[in-house]
């Protein structure tokens, strides 16, 4: 199971207060922006409890389909859903509820007497750095590559899901050997063949042409070395250039 | 009817009555004026007689809403009959909801590592300068822990945009309240800060569920409530 990332000065405050919390009969409230790592932080504090998807548990209310009794401690994910939060709450009343929510819910019930922010991952520094290195280390062996990846943009407009969809696509890219191009390519081109799509060579040009160019212009300093270097009439680079810019 | 017999009407009248001199001196006051001048000045009354006084000589009502530390009142009356003295009398509001205290669900606890959790959550991510002092003698007493912690996550919400917060919890000196015929001394958390928190309804709502007074004097709020071991 993965355990929430507690190194940056606000993560541990809240993972210490939620520790403190768990003892009291009360419910905890864990609210934050899309892919802070609420749910993780919610089965960090408490691995052996029964969790529910709020819509579901609402849904197995409604029909009585769920024995209460059996439960005196439950985590319930994304209580924004919920349909009919008074019945709902109403329902559980007996039970400590430990739930997540989004940066906006309101507890208008007044249900929880703890509410825990998790600050988006920008904000904490320690956080990010060693959740980045956890995400490198499991791209590279997924893609077995022993690239240098230190340097790879990253994405964190969703926090942890997109950091983690920025790190494994760009590991994917630098892993990535002539013979998987070349499948990709050939899927890629096969489909769009079928599909009518692109028919003549002229049409193709342009899938090899622009990473070319572009992969040049990162390396050359001038168009000048570029053509030189491609091996390419000077002028008729420039047109391409300007062509590829336009669009 | 003797002058003294209206003077006892005075004097033992529920709302208070104060007298001035025409530089704002108290000439006269009956009981009840005591116990208001703990919680506003002279000046403050004075001045309240003297902008609310009707246009020429005579005597005047005024529907306000008035509130000196646990004190609220709902009208005052201002008179004078010469340029020598004005009188201001303020109507006291009753309360007329359940006054017997039953306090459910009670459970003992530290209420430090209350204060703790609500303080810690409410500015988890602020940059607010806090002061605690705390009388760590107050033992471990009974509470109804939800409704507690509810209220102070309100108290500590007033003042999340503030930059510093002075915090103290102390036991009231001389001052007991009797519930099922047991007296209990009376815990206060007091908050001090430059930043004057403006609407303390939802707080004053929040605190009444657990039986706890609420106090806004100047930049200060108190909660009071008593200390069941």
């Amino acid at each position: 199971m993965e355990k929430f990332i507690a190194l940056s000065p606000s993560t541990t405050k809240a993972l210490l207060v939620a520790q403190m919390s768990i003892k009291l009969p009360i419910n905890i409230l864990i609210y934050g922006e899309q892919g802070v790592g609420k749910k993780v932080f919610a089965k960090t504090i408490l691995p052996n409890i029964y969790d529910f998807e709020a819509v579901e548990l609402e849904r197995l209310l409604k029909n009585k389909t769920i024995e209460l009794n059996n439960y005196k401690m439950i985590i319930v994910y994304n209580i924004d859903n919920i349909i009919n939060k008074k019945e709902f709450f109403n329902y559980l009343k007996n039970i400590k509820i430990i739930a997540t929510a989004s940066q906006n819910y309101t507890d208008t019930l007044n249900i929880f007497a703890v509410k825990i922010e998790i600050e988006p991952l920008k904000n904490r520094i320690e956080d990010l750095n060693s959740l980045k290195q956890y995400y490198i280390k499991k791209a590279k062996n997924l893609y077995n590559t022993e690239e240098d990846i230190n340097d790879i943009p990253i994405d964190l407009t969703l926090n942890a899901i997109s950091l983690k969809q920025s790190i494994f696509k760009n590991i994917l890219l630098k892993s990535i050997t002539k013979t998987d191009i070349q499948d990709i390519l050939q899927e890629f081109i096969l489909k769009e063949l079928q599909k009518g799509n692109i028919k003549t060579y002229k049409d193709f040009i342009d899938f090899f042409e622009k990473p070319l160019l572009n992969a040049a212009k990162i390396k050359y300093k001038s168009q000048l070395q570029m053509a030189k270097e491609l091996q390419i009439n000077r002028v008729t680079l420039r047109k391409k250039l300007s062509k590829m810019e336009e669009l | 009817m003797t002058l003294e017999f209206y003077k006892g009407l005075v004097e033992y009248d529920l709302n208070p009555f104060i007298l001035f001199n025409n530089n704002g001196k108290i000439i006269e006051f009956n009981t009840e004026a005591e116990f208001l001048l703990n919680y506003a000045s002279s000046n403050e009354l004075y001045n309240l007689a003297i902008n609310n006084a009707p246009k020429t000589f005579g005597f005047e009502h005024k529907y306000l809403s008035l509130k000196y530390g646990k004190l609220s009142y709902y009208a005052i009356l201002i008179g004078y009959l010469d340029d020598e003295t004005i009188g201001l009398k303020l109507y006291q509001e009753v309360d007329k909801t359940n006054k017997i205290k039953k306090i459910d669900n009670l459970q003992e606890i530290n209420i430090f590592h209350l204060i703790d959790i609500s303080k810690t959550t409410t500015f988890l991510n602020s940059k607010i300068k806090i002061t605690e002092i705390y009388d760590i003698s107050i033992p471990e007493l009974k509470l109804n822990i939800d409704n507690f912690l509810l209220t102070l996550n309100e108290l500590f919400s007033l003042y999340t945009t503030s930059t510093n917060l002075t915090i103290e919890v102390y036991i009231k000196i001389g001052v007991y309240e009797i519930i099922n015929k047991k007296k209990h001394s009376i815990i206060v958390i007091q908050l001090k800060s430059d930043f004057i928190p403006k609407d303390i309804t939802k707080l004053e709502q929040q605190a009444s569920k657990s039986h706890i007074n609420t106090f806004i004097i100047d930049n200060i709020i108190k909660l009071e409530f008593p200390m069941i071991l």
